[in-house]
């Protein structure tokens, strides 16, 4: 064999080499690791940013300067704590989100259970038309509301109670999209058997369907929590000027002003209250569904022993 | 606990539901204290017979009589049946101890009284010590237990269980059929079972029913219905049954005479007095095999043997007759091999005892599962 054949061969491996390294169907996905990581760099740094800036000690929101708190508490006119319109703005969005979980969590738990057990006449069409809000464009959606509250329900009018219902119309939809597909994925065998031993419809959904259905409902209370502290265009509709502004609004208009940090310090703030209940709910979630979740792996384990 | 209580009747119970109609005018009589299983392939209306019962469907027509009483339009919480779930469905919220306490609270039942209680009926399923366990802590046969001291635990007139040992391996299977026979015994009431296991049905009933497309095929007791099927599903069903197409031509000497391909045979095992398109039934370990060549005599057909297989405690031979039909023979493994090898031609002799001539009827094929 050639000096120059050899070579050639070398060559050739190294390329196959790179082929079975791209081909190899049991290496780990590095395609989708680099988008995975690109798309959460890609979402977060802005985050990231904003955040940062929130601990300016100068009044720039584009030049860091060094950290301070002087835009939480610091600043004795224009920091979160002492400027009124920021703090009363979180307190509205606080209020109406409390509001909206108080409300919408136990209306749509009600309605999930009866549109999933329900099986007569016009029941599809019912459960089809819950994903209505969801698609609903949001504009669309505050327009009619403020025109309904303006024009038919006039002694509701603008303000808190017209943002309230407002929040509530829209949130519903979630907690009956959460709350239905875990009744459907826990089935009708508990009632029945609750049924069998004796308890009545309201005992076996006392006693029975709603602790099972507690996980489902502290997460659909949190993600309700989590979009109305997070909206914007409902709660600008229904509005009645500055009493009634939501920390969104807020930003929104002080973006279009002489912006601060402490903008950013309020957005922040919004942010770890919503990030506060999403954590929440996981946890919830694990606690309540933690022997479910034992009792599946466990069946799994026995299936690979039978398999055995 | 009287004797008398736990009577089941079914009268014209019928289910349809938006397109098939599952239950089919089922005529049944259960005595109290019986063990009764209701056997069939899946889809047959068993299980929906059974929830009839238990009342989490209501009946499109017909009655349920409970001790003489009709329950069918009675709310499940208002029975005094109680049911042992295919999957258990025990409360995963609740540990052992609630899970059976569970009917006597609502029952209200003093403290006390529910201690003592779930005690004997833990006793009684031997898992006394489990009371705090969850039951995603508990293995497959221990669940089971636990929903049968649940259901038992408010002595019902009637237990139901839908396939209870379905999910469980074929081991530990064997050992609660004994036990659930066992349990029956010592509270003697009526147990109504349901399953597509045909093993499980023979070796625990009193008595059975096959049930087919929503109807009752037979109704007896388990070596009545194997021994005597009365339909071609019966006998296609229980057991292993070698099934071929014939023409029957009516009684002759206390047997029925019937007509394959050219051969004729007389089958006296059951109604002799059937003509017309008929099927001619045979178990595998009835049918002997001779060597080719010994003298003809009657109910003998010519064949060759065509598979040899191995099953263990028996050898099974396939072998196909003259008339085309392939036929199962099942040999006892005495330790010696196959008597026949494969590609030997023998003759097959179907003793007219063993040989039932059925009407042929709407044959179904079995659907195993």
């Amino acid at each position: 064999m050639t000096a120059v054949a050899e070579a050639r061969r070398g060559e050739l491996s190294a390329l196959y080499r790179v082929r079975g390294w791209l081909r190899n169907p049991w290496a780990r996905p590095r395609f989708l690791v680099l988008v995975t990581w690109s798309y959460v760099l890609w979402s977060l740094v802005p985050v990231l940013i904003a955040v940062q800036f929130s601990f300016n000690a100068t009044r720039s929101r584009t030049e860091w300067a060094g950290f301070s708190a002087r835009w939480y508490w610091g600043d004795p006119v224009d920091s979160v704590w002492h400027d009124p319109t920021l703090r009363h703005a979180a307190i509205q969005s606080l209020k109406l989100a409390g509001a909206d979980v108080l409300i919408a969590t136990p209306i749509g738990v009600l309605l999930a259970i009866g549109l999933a057990r329900w099986t007569g006449w016009g029941s599809r069409p019912s459960n089809f038309l819950m994903l209505f809000p969801l698609v609903t464009p949001e504009i669309v959606m505050g327009v009619s509301l403020l025109l309904i509250f303006t024009q038919v329900f006039t002694f509701i009018g603008t303000g808190t109670i017209a943002q309230i219902l407002g929040h509530v119309t829209f949130s519903i939809s979630y907690v009956v999209v959460i709350v239905r597909g875990r009744l459907f994925s826990i089935g009708r065998q508990y009632e029945e058997a609750a049924a069998d031993l004796g308890a009545s419809p309201t005992v076996a959904l006392t006693r029975v369907l709603l602790p099972l259905l507690t996980p489902a409902i502290v997460a659909s209370a949190a993600v309700v929590f989590a979009i109305s502290i997070d909206d914007f265009v409902i709660s600008q509709w229904l509005s009645s000027g500055g009493a009634t502004d939501t920390v969104p609004i807020r930003i929104y208009s002080a973006t279009r002003a002489a912006p601060l940090p402490s903008t950013n310090a309020i957005a922040t703030v919004m942010m770890l209250f919503t990030l506060l209940s999403l954590v929440l709910a996981f946890l919830a979630w694990r606690v309540f569904t933690r022997g479910e979740r034992r009792a599946r792996a466990g069946q799994t384990k026995d299936l690979a022993v039978f398999e055995l | 606990m009287t004797t008398t209580r736990g009577e089941i009747q079914l009268v014209e119970l019928t289910k349809r539901f938006a397109d098939v109609t599952a239950v089919d005018r089922i005529e049944l009589e259960i005595p109290a204290g019986e063990f009764f299983s209701l056997l069939g392939p899946s889809g047959c209306g068993k299980t929906t017979t059974l929830r009839l019962i238990a009342g989490f469907e209501q009946p499109t027509e017909g009655q349920i009589l409970l001790d003489g009483t009709d329950v069918a339009y009675t709310p499940p919480h208002r029975r005094s049946v109680n049911t042992v779930f295919q999957n258990y469905a025990l409360f995963p919220h609740l540990n052992v101890f609630d899970n059976v306490a569970f009917g006597l609270r609502r029952a209200k039942r003093p403290k006390a009284e529910i201690k003592e209680r779930v005690a004997r009926a833990l006793e009684l399923v031997q898992l006394t010590g489990y009371e705090r366990r969850k039951s995603s802590q508990l293995s497959g046969g221990q669940q089971q237990r636990v929903a049968l001291a649940r259901a038992l635990i408010l002595n019902p007139a009637v237990l139901l269980l839908d396939e209870p040992l379905g999910a469980l391996d074929a081991k530990l299977r064997k050992a609660l059929q004994l036990e659930l026979k066992g349990l029956q015994q010592e509270v003697g009431i009526t147990f109504l079972y349901v399953t597509h296991d045909q093993e499980e049905a023979l070796t625990m009933s009193d008595r059975l029913a096959v049930m087919n497309a929503g109807r009752v095929e037979q109704v007896g007791a388990p070596q009545e219905v194997y021994e005597d099927p009365q339909t071609v599903f019966v006998a296609d069903f229980l057991g292993a049954s070698n099934l071929m197409d014939a023409t029957a031509t009516g009684a002759v000497d206390g047997a029925c005479r019937v007509e394959l391909d050219r051969f004729e045979l007389r089958g006296s095992a059951g109604a002799a007095d059937v003509t017309g398109a008929a099927k001619v039934v045979i178990r595998p370990e009835r049918v002997e095999l001779e060597p080719h060549g010994t003298p003809t005599g009657p109910n003998r057909l010519p064949g060759m043997v065509e598979r040899v297989v191995y099953v263990g405690s028996a050898i099974q031979l396939i072998v196909r007759a003259a008339t085309g039909d392939a036929l199962q023979a099942l040999v006892q493994n005495t330790g010696k091999g196959a008597p026949y090898e494969q590609g030997t031609p023998v003759q097959i002799h179907l003793p007219a005892e063993a040989l039932r001539v059925l009407p042929a009827g709407e044959a179904e094929s079995v659907e195993e599962d």
